[in-house]
């Protein structure tokens, strides 16, 4: 499948053809820095005043070949669809080659970082449980009567929180049953036929 | 096979497979770096140092160290957790590979330890929230909007309640009538010589 850009991102990578190759390698460099790291401004300037152009432009090209890299890597666009993409920006042999390279070099940990973005739900962290038996209450004295209280710590995207549950005993006993089922789930034959074909 | 320290289940993996570390090290220098995790399960902290020196000898990796350490919190805890005496201990710790002078230390070093590790274990265990403390005051009530003549008393009472995990104390406070606290006392009381029976 062909990448399609827009006119604003074609003029902002048309910068590129500009510049001697040496420096679009410093560029990709750059913009895969800025993805694992996040951005420098500092940077657009001292690039800005060594090129002797607006930082701006800079900017805009380095944004360009960022943006360039993430959608190539998320649709993970073959090596043809990939050249055929950029050949509509009329870029040189060279240029067309040196991007693809960059593509190819930094594709699988461009997708590793793009995997983090995905939103997470809350996860298990621990769990801390205690067993009582109520004994008697105001109504009624002579009770035998037990709970489980359970404390399940939760992590999601590093905030720590906790749920405070009770249960009686046979609602814990119906709560390990099901879980049992369901991890009984994986050895059927359909689960493991699926794992097979994922792998 | 089950064990008693392990709850009467299996022993886990990693354990099995660790013992063999544990049996690297001199029985004495065991000995000495289980009263260092003793120390630490106590909540007095662990003098790291101390064990890489111990450890220096039988030519321990980072890791190995760590997996020392690990191993014998969970042997201590756990067994201090199912209340298994230091002679069962030591013979399920041989059953599992650990030469008998390096079981009988670890046994002796348990042993000693065991009741003021069931008594930490205890006090860490799960609680909601716990009462702090208890202020009071007793006041005279001699005037109001709706009567000119009250002169009744009336108690207010502070409850300082701390969070489960020994977070914040927040005050929590009420006014209570006469009748309404003699009601309260009366009940209070009676829940007072329940738990007397018990203890």
């Amino acid at each position: 499948m062909l990448l399609v850009l827009s006119e604003e991102h074609k003029e902002h990578l048309g910068f590129l053809p500009r510049v001697d190759s040496a420096v679009v390698g410093e560029f990709g460099r750059i913009a895969v820095e800025f993805l694992r790291k996040g951005t420098n401004p500092k940077i657009y300037e001292a690039a800005a005043r060594k090129l002797n152009v607006n930082s701006e432009i800079i900017q805009h090209g380095v944004e360009g070949l960022t943006y360039l890299l993430t959608e190539s890597s998320k649709l993970m666009i073959s090596e043809i669809d990939f050249q055929d993409s950029v050949l509509v920006l009329g870029f040189s042999e060279e240029l067309n080659k040196l991007l693809l390279q960059l593509y190819l070099d930094n594709r699988k940990e461009i997708r590793s970082i793009l995997s983090e973005l995905a939103p997470q739900l809350p996860s298990y962290h621990g769990l801390e449980w205690r067993l009582d038996v109520q004994l008697a209450s105001r109504s009624l004295r002579q009770q035998i009567k037990p709970a489980v209280t359970v404390k399940l710590h939760l992590d999601q995207n590093g905030d720590q929180t906790t749920k405070i549950l009770q249960t009686d005993p046979a609602t814990l006993l119906h709560l390990i049953q099901q879980l049992e089922q369901a991890l009984g789930e994986m050895k059927t034959n359909h689960c493991r036929r699926i794992v097979r074909n994922i792998k | 096979m089950r064990f008693r320290f392990c709850g009467d289940l299996d022993c886990p993996d990693w354990v099995l497979a660790e013992i063999s570390t544990l049996a690297k090290i001199s029985s004495v220098k065991l000995k000495l770096i289980c009263a260092q995790v003793l120390k630490d399960l106590q909540g007095e902290g662990i003098d790291y140092e101390k064990i890489l020196k111990l450890t220096s000898d039988a030519r321990f990796e980072s890791g190995d160290v760590k997996a020392t350490i690990a191993v014998l919190s969970f042997i201590l805890s756990s067994a201090a957790k199912h209340s298994v005496d230091g002679d069962s201990l030591s013979s399920e710790l041989q059953q599992l590979g650990l030469p008998k002078e390096h079981a009988t230390g670890l046994c002796r070093s348990y042993e000693e330890k065991q009741i003021p590790l069931q008594d930490c274990l205890r006090a860490c265990s799960l609680r909601l929230n716990r009462l702090d403390s208890v202020s009071w005051r007793v006041d005279q009530t001699l005037s109001s909007s709706e009567l000119q003549q009250v002169n009744e008393p009336l108690v207010h009472l502070k409850f300082n309640v701390r969070d489960g995990d020994g977070g914040v104390t927040e005050p929590f406070a009420i006014t209570v009538s006469a009748e309404k606290f003699r009601v309260l006392l009366e009940e209070l009381r009676q829940a007072q010589a329940m738990m007397k029976t018990l203890n």
